[in-house]
């Protein structure tokens, strides 16, 4: 049990930093350098899941991509599949936890970013893309860093969510955190002493390299 | 050649408050954008290189037109052939001085980019910075770098917006100079803000002055200084009488530097600059004193006879232009006028003390 749920806690908490890597640091681009119309509307309701009960979060998610849902029913008539109660719902969930603290890191880290150098790169004849990559990128990478970091970790503890849409199936969808649970409510004290374990260790590991990260360095 | 005659205004509280408005063109050598803070010098050249729009009129550079606005055209910054080094150099802190300056080219393989980065680098005599970070440049190197990176970009007009605000006033006259080398060797016309009218000298071969928004004068660096045309132009360039000379003897005994100014000699304090050498003085125009009489027995180490050309009132403040080989203002209150008996083409003596004639470059 510990070992399918580790297995599962890496593969699924690595995907979802991956996702919310490249879309919250493209959205935190959007509100950091942008002007629109109800921008700060956007980044309150992109950062809605960190305020809302995970279960919530959860019930909205089952609400939109369950197989009657908004957007699940369609997938359903289509594919005859389903995502909840799959691994993949657990990415999903992971995702949406872990989205505003990246989106968060992301927007301030790129701000701080002195656009004066993005129009010394224009001015010299290059694209917004390639500005962004080889200027705006690497003067923002370590709070971006920083952000990754906090938000693997978010992912990593993700629990109510998960349980709403992905349910609890030992070996499927049964993470780490959920793991825990039943082992302790099945009375696996020494299962869920580990899990434990396993997971401060992991998380002392986070907070440390975050501190590192966000240390101004002495050189480079 | 680069034409501009751009209008843009500025809103404050919704009403205008201040209308720039300009005219010019730029054509071969080192062209000098000169004016007081808030003239407008600033955001002229940010309208050249497409970082501010203007709210009407054209500009073109080599026949291609980067900006009209009856037209509706506003070419991106990136696509205009333009070099700006800004005035806080704005070098990329995460590259190497060689990384920052590769940055800039715009076409070629890596190997091709990386040669003409170490070529430029040579050129501007820095080529030991090159795997150093921006940081750890002195303020004369990061200006060099960003002239590199600029010029890598193989534009056909450098914009220099006050490039040497941050660097101290021995470097600064050593930088200009090269500047003025530079120029000439890569043969891109030069566009140079600057607030400083040592800096105006050494450099233009052309100067354009801007006072509140519109263009004031513009000729030969050293006739507009010396001949302002007007009011505010006298303003903009302060009550600096400034003049280009050659060090022809230096006196550490004495304590005194003569100078030959081109039309008259000029005794200042000692300098210490090697005989031969080419310096901007300056004497303001309060520390001059004007005699009817040629007086003798005097700690005035300067006694130039010249002529009265005009006289300028504003207000109880009068300037009086003296011609003495070169032309000189001296500013005197309307009683000294009135006591003297100053008009036009009275001879008049001019008594200034060396230590009043300042090195200015």
């Amino acid at each position: 049990m510990i070992a399918s749920a580790f297995k599962l806690s890496v593969w699924v908490v690595s995907l979802a930093t991956i996702l919310v890597g490249v879309s919250g640091t493209a959205f935190g681009f959007l509100l950091a350098k942008r002007e629109f119309q109800g921008k700060e509307l956007l980044d309150s309701v992109l950062t809605l899941p960190m305020v809302l009960p995970p279960t919530v979060t959860g019930y909205y998610l089952i609400l939109l991509l369950g197989r009657s849902g908004l957007l699940g029913r369609y997938v359903y008539q289509l594919t005859g599949w389903s995502v909840a109660f799959t691994w993949q719902a657990a990415v999903i969930a992971a995702t949406v936890m872990a989205f505003p603290i990246m989106v968060k890191s992301a927007r301030a880290a790129i701000a701080s970013v002195d656009s004066r150098f993005e129009v010394a790169s224009f001015s010299l004849g290059k694209g917004e893309l390639e500005t962004f990559f080889r200027i705006t990128l690497p003067l923002a990478l370590r709070g971006l860093i920083a952000g990754l970091v906090l938000s693997f970790a978010r992912a990593l503890g993700e629990f109510g969510a998960t349980l709403m849409l992905a349910g609890n199936i030992p070996g499927k969808t049964q993470t780490m955190p959920l793991a825990i649970y039943e082992a302790f409510i099945s009375g696996d004290d020494r299962e869920a002493q580990m899990l434990a374990v396993i997971l401060t260790a992991t998380s002392i590991a986070v907070i440390y390299i975050t501190n590192v990260l966000s240390r101004p360095l002495k050189s480079a | 050649m680069l034409t501009v005659d751009i209008k843009k205004g500025f809103q404050n509280n919704g009403r205008q408050s201040f209308l720039l408005d300009v005219s010019f063109t730029v054509r071969q050598g080192f062209t000098v954008l000169f004016g007081p803070s808030g003239s407008g010098k600033t955001t002229t050249l940010r309208s050249i290189a497409g970082i501010v729009a203007p709210d009407q009129g054209k500009v073109s550079l080599n026949g291609q037109a980067y900006f009209d606005s009856s037209a509706g055209l506003n070419v991106p910054i990136q696509r205009r052939r333009v070099g700006f080094v800004f005035q806080e150099y704005l070098l990329f802190p995460h590259l190497t001085a060689e990384a920052n300056v590769v940055y800039g080219a715009r076409s070629g393989k890596n190997r091709e980019k990386r040669k003409r980065a170490s070529e430029l680098l040579e050129l501007f005599g820095i080529g030991y910075v090159r795997d150093r970070y921006p940081r750890e440049l002195s303020g004369g190197e990061q200006q060099r770098v960003a002239l590199g990176r600029a010029m890598a970009s193989d534009p056909a007009v450098m914009l220099l917006d006050e490039p040497l605000s941050a660097v101290d006033v021995s470097t600064r006259a050593r930088l200009l100079d090269e500047f003025v080398e530079i120029q000439k060797r890569l043969g891109v016309p030069f566009v140079h803000v600057t607030h400083s009218p040592a800096d105006a000298i050494r450099t233009g071969d052309w100067i354009v002055i801007m006072d509140q928004g519109r263009i004031a004068q513009q000729g030969l660096p050293l006739d507009v200084f010396n001949s302002p045309r007007s009011l505010p132009l006298a303003r903009a360039i302060g009550t600096e009488n400034v003049f280009s000379g050659t060090v022809i003897h230096q006196s550490a005994s004495d304590g005194i530097s003569l100078l030959d100014l081109q039309g008259c000699r000029l005794a200042a304090a000692y300098n210490g600059l090697v005989e031969g050498t080419r310096m901007t003085v300056g004497i303001r125009s309060e520390d001059i004193i004007i005699c009817r009489e040629r007086i003798t027995q005097t700690s005035a180490r300067n006694l130039l006879p010249g002529v009265v050309k005009t006289l300028e009132i504003e207000g109880n403040k009068i300037t009086v232009a003296a011609a003495c080989g070169v032309d000189f203002r001296v500013s005197i209150t309307r009683q000294a006028v009135d006591d003297l008996d100053l008009r036009p083409g009275v001879t008049v003596y001019l008594l200034i003390k060396a230590s009043a004639c300042h090195t200015l470059a």
